[in-house]
């Protein structure tokens, strides 16, 4: 049974339709990314998910049950991390996660744990009598997820949580989350970075303009794209003299850096690998490249995401 | 030279797009300005001060003098003179001491001129009361100097001509009317002047004292007056408390700063909105009504503790009394508080952004705590700023402390400013309920 369903949902702010009829299944455990631009939609189906808004049409499933913003016990089975640090500036870290621990639920013994247990996952627990206003972006940010799983919810809603996050704490929020994920957390996870969504995400739905345009995992989406693996060749003397010979086994792009050749259909790797050994080239200038998230965006939408 | 231009012409591009900063610089002052200038009676001239303070008049003999002074009472646009009654089954009758005294205890009559009942025209000189309820000092002052201004100069006029018809009925006319016209010709003769004028004038009681000051110790014809006119003054329906106007300002800055606090509070409401805290929140179970009472709570306690700070600190500055009375005080800042909430939560229910709910927080704030009698007494103004004044929460929460601290009033004597605050404030949170379930504040 599907942990979260969601069959066409529909919400428009005006003449402008933010979700446009979209579903998706998840499967408990899943980890599961929403990768599109910024205004495709991303936010508006979380909060619909969260009970933030209501749906102009189409209906929510959680756990089998449909999605009714009023029955506070639905609530607690769904954690949310916002995209804005949600957080009380001048209250300490460890005062903001007893407050939203105490909301949903927690109290006394467990709740103190589960505060010590995520303030030391996310390597702030020596500073867990600051203020948060003292914290840097990145400390805020591992907070606001914190803040956001205290209570387990069977269900966690993040939405692009590595905003403004510098490498190291984007490095230990995907760990965490990993972790969290590895425990049995389903997670939803908004971006617009697709290496993020590559490295984290057993199955990714591309968004823009409301619309869900492609839906799997990123083996099954790759698919999708015309062109498969490519073979990088590194710009040498030795590589641009052997050219002629090695167009034989397919298309051949050049860049500043290095030539991309896309292999024939039917022509086995096999073959390209014995002309190489045959013309005595070292195999450290070959590299095999999968095709990117990147270049199937652009494949399904006409334009890149950072164009977006 | 160039850069400061520039960044002139951003400053006030932004400025003109700014319009909670338009409003705040060039309409609300000029409204203000004109409410204030209701408030204080400037707007016309020859209609300044004091208008239709309830004055009544208990007058059983209804002598020639008490005509007199009741007349130059009724001429006085300061005053509203108040004879009769009406009983329980709608009938008017006259004014008695003891219905008088009743209406001063429960504070619906603040000011009261007796008349004695023995007081008729064969008695020489004019004695009245003057009961008076000094919730407010400075009322009760000018008042007290408009009443005695009144008699003082209409009294002495009527004491003559009753002495006038004494001595007419005692010695006979011919013989009075020849002893006038020996007066007259005396005065004329020492002073100047027409004899048949001044024999006029002796024979309609005017013998010239009406314009001299009743104080004027220095002069012989104002301890005359004084000896003539007497007013003895008489508190009613209050307790003897130290320091009567310090009571009242107390309370009335006090609601003005109450009002600042918690429209400050209620705004704050768009800050959490603006850091997403919202959506934490109403991602967890919890609803968008807790999150309303949880602050309409908050706000009724700091205001009740603000109040009661500010009282407290009027006990040890000025002596205010509040500890005789102080469960019923407890519950006027109660209810006061409840609707000082209520109105910031309506300030940010019906205002889009921050910066607006400030400028229309700021604009009410000011002019219910100038019309509601914060600054000074609400009879002082004009008779059409005083109606308005009962619309302000201000308004009833001072009637209700000069209720507790004045007159030492009982719970029941509190109900109907404990009433109305309390009927504001659930009129006002049921409005912005309805407009924070409709609004975006959530979203």
């Amino acid at each position: 049974m599907s942990l979260l369903k969601i069959e066409n949902l529909t919400k428009r702010y005006g003449e402008i339709a933010a979700l446009d009829d979209v579903s998706l299944a998840l499967a408990p455990g899943e980890f599961f990314g929403l990768l599109g631009p910024n205004g495709a939609g991303k936010t508006t189906l979380m909060s619909l998910v969260v009970g933030l808004r209501t749906p102009d049409a189409g209906e929510i499933f959680l756990a089998g049950q449909p999605f009714n913003q009023r029955r506070l016990e639905q609530r607690a089975v769904i954690g949310f991390v916002p995209q804005s640090i949600a957080l009380y500036d001048d209250l300490s870290a460890l005062e903001n996660l007893r407050l939203f621990g105490s909301l949903c639920g927690l109290s006394g013994r467990l709740l103190q744990e589960r505060v010590e247990e995520g303030l030391r996952a996310v390597q702030l627990f020596d500073r867990r009598r600051a203020d948060v206003k003292t914290f840097s972006g990145g400390m805020r940010r591992r907070l606001n997820i914190v803040a956001a799983i205290l209570h387990r919810p069977r269900l966690l809603l993040c939405d692009e949580p590595t905003v403004g996050v510098d490498p190291q704490s984007r490095n230990a929020i995907f760990e965490y989350l990993e972790r969290l994920n590895a425990e049995g957390m389903t997670i939803v996870y908004s971006t617009h970075y697709m290496e993020e969504a590559t490295r984290l995400c057993s199955r990714i739905g591309i968004i823009d303009h409301g619309k869900m345009l492609a839906l799997g995992t990123l083996d099954d989406l790759l698919q999708e794209l015309p062109e498969g693996e490519q073979i990088r060749i590194a710009r040498h003397e030795e590589t641009s003299a052997a050219l002629v010979r090695l167009r034989e086994f397919g298309e051949i792009k050049e860049t500043d850096e290095a030539f991309f050749l896309t292999p024939r259909v039917g022509r086995p790797l096999s073959e390209f690998f014995t002309a190489v050994e045959a013309l005595q080239l070292p195999y450290r200038y070959f590299q095999i490249t999968r095709p990117t998230l990147e270049q199937l965006f652009l494949h399904l939408t006409g334009k890149t995401l950072r164009d977006s | 030279m160039r850069q400061i231009f520039l960044l002139v012409g951003k400053e006030l591009r932004l400025f003109v797009k700014d319009r909670s900063a338009l409003a705040l610089t060039f309409v609300i002052p000029v409204v203000l300005i004109y409410i204030f200038g209701y408030v204080f009676g400037v707007n016309q001239s020859g209609t300044s001060g004091p208008t239709g303070i309830p004055l009544a008049v208990v007058n059983p003999e209804n002598s020639a003098t008490a005509q007199a002074i009741v007349a130059a009472l009724e001429k006085e646009k300061s005053f509203r003179v108040v004879r009769t009654a009406k009983d329980a089954k709608e009938t008017e009758h006259v004014l008695t001491e003891a219905e008088v005294r009743q209406q001063m205890q429960n504070g619906s009559l603040r000011f009261a001129l007796v008349f004695p009942g023995e007081e008729a025209d064969n008695a020489f000189g004019v004695h009245v009361r003057f009961l008076n309820n000094p919730r407010n000092e400075i009322e009760t002052q000018m008042v007290t100097g408009l009443v005695q201004k009144t008699i003082f100069t209409a009294a002495p006029q009527a004491v003559f001509q009753s002495l006038q018809k004494q001595a007419t009925r005692a010695v006979g006319a011919p013989t009075m009317s020849a002893f006038n016209h020996n007066l007259a010709g005396a005065i004329a003769q020492a002073f100047g002047g027409d004899v048949a004028a001044i024999e006029k004038k002796i024979g309609q009681g005017d013998v010239g004292l009406s314009n001299q000051a009743p104080n004027d110790k220095a002069s012989a014809t104002g301890n005359f007056l004084d000896k003539l006119i007497k007013i003895d003054s008489e508190q009613v329906g209050v307790r003897q408390v130290k320091n009567p106007e310090a009571t009242r300002t107390v309370g009335g800055w006090a609601m003005m700063f109450l009002l600042f606090s918690m429209s400050g509070a209620a705004t704050s409401l768009f800050d959490e909105k603006k850091a997403g805290i919202f959506q934490r929140l109403l991602s967890t179970p919890v609803r968008r009504t807790h999150i309303l009472w949880s602050k309409y709570l908050v706000g009724v306690i700091v205001g009740l503790v603000q109040l009661l700070v500010l009282f407290t600190a009027g006990h040890f500055l000025f002596g205010i009394d509040v500890t005789s009375n102080l469960g019923n005080l407890v519950l006027v800042c109660l209810a006061a508080s409840i609707a000082c909430v209520a109105f910031g939560m309506l300030l940010a229910a019906i205002s889009p952004t921050a910066a607006a709910a400030n400028g229309l927080g700021t604009f009410l704030i000011l002019t219910m705590s100038a019309v509601g009698g914060a600054w000074f007494p609400t009879s002082f103004m004009p008779e059409f700023i005083q109606h308005l004044s009962r619309l302000t929460i201000v308004y009833w929460a001072i009637d209700g402390f000069l209720r507790v601290l004045y007159v030492g009033g009982n719970f029941v004597s509190l109900l109907p400013s404990i009433g109305v605050l309390l009927g504001v404030a659930a009129v006002v949170t049921a409005i912005s309920v309805w407009r924070f379930n409709r609004g975006q504040i959530f979203d």
